[in-house]
């Protein structure tokens, strides 16, 4: 036998391609839809004639150009960057963790955001004033604030210290942190409407302020998770083996899991806590293509955008002109689909 | 000539209890050194203390150089471990596990080589895995999993290969070829092997020397004969056997019932 005849499991360009290809056919369908009818055809022209080195006429009128590029494409692509995240995040914590339960808002994230939203609703008219407002600040700096704490006390504790050490430390901080929320919340019920629906989950947007404003931290974030794929797949041999190999797994475990904070960090802040992507697109992926990261986390990067843009879709159109949360979507269909997945898998994940 | 693999006063504590005191241990280049003694003497320990996955007291020189000095990827270049009990990615097919032994050879970015494939290739047609590449190590048997296993050790081509009780869950068939296969790959690889084993008898037939470790220190050392005396498993197995020569140069340790007049106070033969 040669080593050519050794094929080790590898992202096939073909799967990248195809994904991209849905991920596509998904943002015109969602630049379709909407009060105001706009042309597919005249829409894929918009799309092209944006392109480098491309000059079409798209044939419609400044309002309907306007609607597409002020109004719906913001959302698609704050969508987009939102779903991609989560679900990258959500790959990169079950590799960092060894646990297929492992979600973008563990260790504190979402409590410690929760608890900055709801700061920000309640004492928004005392906060000075900071680009881009009160709220997306406050929900990062508290995301961040809450893994920060989680560290804490998982390095401080020193016997037996393992990664579970670190999730349970989150789940400390998580009840701490939401019954502050909470507390304040049920202090100011006049606001209750407002912190509920920002922790359901919404894409609102005001132009590209949003997408501008995520970008940085967001492109950060998925490279160095990328980079990381492959060190993830020795970490899934447990961290005395990984050791042997020539792996640290603490650093990688590190240097992965602030990465995927810092992400979701800064989607919650402005999206809200909007639940399941990062469960259900990585292990779907991992079903239906392998389990390696190498293969799981550019996937989940692609097919993430075009699942949240998607379930985005849904909350505008099922009862427009009312919108139903997000984070509703993406649970009432998604957990259907994924147990649908599960039931036709092997029992992977475990 | 130095030594392939020696430790000089290991010492590794938790907390408050000592796990290994003062252990001093020589393995010579193309040598295979068998780590005997009960539960809980240190013998994983050791063999953790060696590849850098515990803090200990003390040195491990590797071909002379100081373990501590090297970075992780290359101590994982010159010693690679078989583990008493994997740990099985799910979904993971043979030929991505045995390619994980190349991570120490691989790029920071970059893929494998062809040479990491033709690694790779090499060490699944000597184990005989060629058949079972594409299979997922969660649906091996115990048999085929140890010798995945061990080919993932291989590919890592080092030249110092640890095994920590590799033969524990394996029938005797079984067991018989996999010890046959880590002594043929010794000399055909030139690897110089450190092997922690369970029982005696298969102890005292394929390394070449014997070290017995007991409550975190080395007790005894020698060839077979010397430290598979039934003095010495008494007292730190706390079983009674009896020992003979098999007539071609291995031992046979074998447990006898204990009996009714022997002294309560002595314990009833583990093993």
């Amino acid at each position: 036998m040669t080593g050519d005849e050794i094929r080790p499991s590898h992202l096939h360009w073909w799967w990248f391609a195809g994904a991209l290809a849905v991920l596509g056919v998904v943002v015109v369908t969602a630049s379709l839809l909407g009060a105001v009818h706009l042309d597919a055809s005249s829409i894929v022209a918009s799309l092209a004639d944006r392109l480098p080195f491309v000059e079409i006429d798209s044939g419609m009128t400044d309002r309907e150009e306007a609607i597409l590029w002020d109004l719906r494409m913001p959302r698609i692509v704050l969508g987009g960057i939102v779903g991609a995240t989560l679900a990258v995040a959500g790959g990169a914590y079950q590799g960092s963790f060894r646990n297929p339960l492992a979600d973008p808002y563990l260790l504190g994230v979402a409590a410690g955001a929760g608890l900055g939203a709801t700061v920000a609703i309640v004492y928004g008219p005392a906060i000075p004033s900071v680009p881009f407002g009160p709220l997306p600040l406050l929900a990062f700096l508290g995301g961040i604030g809450g893994v920060a704490a989680t560290y804490a006390i998982g390095y401080s504790v020193r016997a037996g210290r393992t990664a579970v050490t670190l999730i349970l430390a989150g789940v400390a901080v998580a009840a701490f942190l939401t019954s502050v929320q909470t507390y304040l919340q049920q202090r100011n019920a006049e606001t209750l409407r407002e912190v509920y629906g920002w922790i359901l989950g919404r894409l609102s947007t005001v132009g590209w302020t949003e997408v501008w404003m995520v970008l940085p931290y967001v492109v950060v974030a998925t490279v160095v998770i990328l980079a990381g794929a492959r060190r993830l797949d020795v970490l899934s041999v447990g961290d005395d083996e990984a050791v042997t190999l020539g792996v640290d797994p603490r650093r990688v475990r590190l240097v992965v899991v602030l990465a995927a904070t810092l992400g979701t960090a800064a989607v919650v802040a402005v999206s809200g806590l909007i639940g399941f992507v990062g469960i259900i697109v990585p292990h779907t992926i991992r079903i239906v293509f392998g389990t390696s990261y190498r293969i799981v986390l550019p996937l989940s990067v692609v097919f993430g955008a075009a699942f949240l843009i998607l379930a985005d879709l849904l909350a505008r159109t099922i009862s427009a002109p009312a919108e139903i949360p997000i984070g509703v979507v993406t649970a009432f269909f998604g957990a259907p689909f994924f147990a649908v997945v599960l039931r036709s898998s092997r029992g992977l994940g475990s | 000539m130095t030594s392939a693999l020696s430790l000089t006063s290991i010492g590794v504590r938790f907390d408050d209890s000592t796990i290994l005191d003062s252990v001093d241990l020589t393995v010579e280049r193309g040598e295979w050194v068998g780590l005997i003694g009960p539960n809980g003497a240190g013998k994983t320990t050791l063999l953790r203390a060696i590849t850098g996955s515990v803090s200990f007291e003390g040195s491990v020189e590797i071909s002379g150089g100081s373990s501590s000095a090297m970075k992780r990827r290359e101590l994982a270049r010159s010693v690679a471990l078989v583990p008493q009990t994997p740990v099985l990615p799910p979904g993971m097919r043979v030929v991505d596990y045995v390619l994980l032994g190349r991570t120490p050879h691989l790029g920071e970015v970059t893929g494998p080589s062809l040479h990491d494939l033709e690694s790779v290739a090499g060490v699944l047609e000597a184990l005989s895995l060629s058949e079972f590449m594409d299979r997922e190590v969660a649906t091996l048997s115990g048999g085929e999993l140890q010798r995945v296993v061990i080919a993932r050790a291989l590919a890592q081509e080092s030249p110092i290969l640890l095994l920590d009780e590799p033969t524990t869950a394996l029938d005797i068939g079984k067991q018989q070829s996999v010890l046959d296969l880590v002594d043929s790959l010794r000399r055909t690889r030139d690897l110089t092997v450190l092997s922690a084993m369970h029982d005696l008898t298969i102890a005292g037939q394929f390394p070449d020397r014997l070290v017995l470790l007991s409550a975190g220190s080395v007790v005894a050392e020698g060839r077979g004969r010397e430290v598979l005396d039934p003095e010495l498993i008494r007292a730190h197995f706390g079983a009674e056997v009896r020992i003979f020569d098999d007539g071609f140069g291995g031992i046979v340790v074998v447990p006898v019932r204990a009996q009714e007049d022997r002294n309560a106070s002595n314990p009833k033969p583990t093993k």
